[in-house]
């Protein structure tokens, strides 16, 4: 339930910023969702259209792009994707939080625990 | 910021960049300083609604009295019912009543902290929300978590709720006297834990007995005082 108050959050920010930038209307919304949050996209998503109604924003293309969870291991090296076993048929989605190449347990998550507003678009008399 | 005017001059693209967890991360490291300053070391207990995580709290309370001063922030939704049981073995309690919201924030645990004579501390328990999804969101600013999970929430706990363990240090497998009756399987429970998370500490206990409380300090390697 806490993606409410992160879309509370979202319709806020964009709202403030549109009014400081005197805009008449907000074209879109550029949101980064990371997939090692604990947010689900569909729910937010839910939420900031909710909360954009009867806004200068209720019009906006808000745009969600996932970002992928990356690690860094600080023995061998390694940069790339979290391992993740998947299996479809129990909708399992099993991270490893370690090395898939070393095994180290000695890693950095360095893409994918982000939650933020990119860019927005506005439109001006 | 940057603001990039279109040729047709009536759009405005605006990067705004705003992270929307910032705030929280910000204020637990704020917290995190204030713990350090006291040199108090401060221990998150996330856990599902009945896993045993004041039972827990109230065991490592009873087998540390006298040896650290201890406090506890109890989080909730409303009532002060854990915190009068973790009360009753010798530490003290703030209640923290979230309201409606399904976590602690770091907000709310600065709210606490300032309840606390912090010189007077060794030790401090936070025990969050029952909920394992939303309280993985919002940091406290404590020096490590803990995960309870227990044999009568079944056998898959684990498996679905893979990335609560993302930044917790020790998993405690509690109600361990129930397995046989729920037909869970505590090893392949320790195994789900480790292979999600290799580095994870992993405590069978029976929070009601105190089964276990021994080994779960022992994981915790507490600061010598």
């Amino acid at each position: 339930m806490h993606e409410a108050s992160i879309a509370q959050s979202i319709v806020q920010t964009v709202l403030r910023e549109a009014e400081k930038q005197n805009a008449v209307r907000v074209e879109s919304v550029e949101i980064e969702i990371g997939d090692l949050t604990f947010l689900g996209i569909d729910q937010v998503a839910f939420w900031v259209e909710t909360g954009f109604a009867e806004t200068i924003a209720e019009k906006a293309k808000v745009v969600f792009k996932q970002i992928k969870g990356i690690i860094r291991c600080t023995e061998c090296g390694y940069e790339g994707n979290i391992k993740i076993e998947e299996d479809p048929a129990y909708h399992l989605n099993l991270p490893t939080f370690a090395c898939p190449k070393c095994g180290s347990t000695h890693i950095e998550i360095t893409q994918g625990r982000e939650a933020l507003i990119r860019r927005i678009k506005i439109l001006k008399n | 910021m940057k603001t990039v005017k279109p040729a047709e001059g009536e759009t405005f693209d605006i990067e705004l960049e705003e992270d929307l967890l910032r705030q929280n991360q910000e204020l637990a490291r704020k917290n995190h300083e204030l713990l350090e300053k006291y040199n108090v070391h401060a221990v998150d207990i996330l856990g599902s609604i009945g896993s045993g995580k004041t039972t827990i709290v109230q065991q490592l309370v009873k087998n540390l009295n006298g040896i650290y001063r201890m406090a506890a922030v109890a989080g909730d939704l409303t009532t002060t019912i854990d915190a009068n049981r973790i009360q009753k073995k010798g530490a003290s309690v703030i209640q923290a009543n979230t309201g409606k919201e399904c976590h602690l924030d770091a907000n709310l645990v600065k709210k606490a902290l300032a309840e606390l004579d912090l010189e007077k501390l060794d030790l401090l328990f936070i025990e969050n929300v029952g909920n394992l999804i939303c309280p993985g969101e919002f940091p406290l600013g404590a020096h490590q978590r803990i995960v309870v999970v227990s044999t009568t929430e079944g056998p898959y706990m684990i498996v679905k709720h893979p990335y609560i363990l993302m930044d917790a240090s020790i998993i405690v497998i509690n109600k361990i006297d129930l397995a046989e009756a729920m037909d869970v399987d505590l090893n392949q429970l320790k195994k789900d834990a480790l292979n999600i998370k290799p580095e994870l500490k992993v405590v069978f206990t029976n929070g009601r007995t105190g089964e276990g409380i021994k080994e779960l300090i022992e994981a915790l390697n507490l600061p010598r005082r």
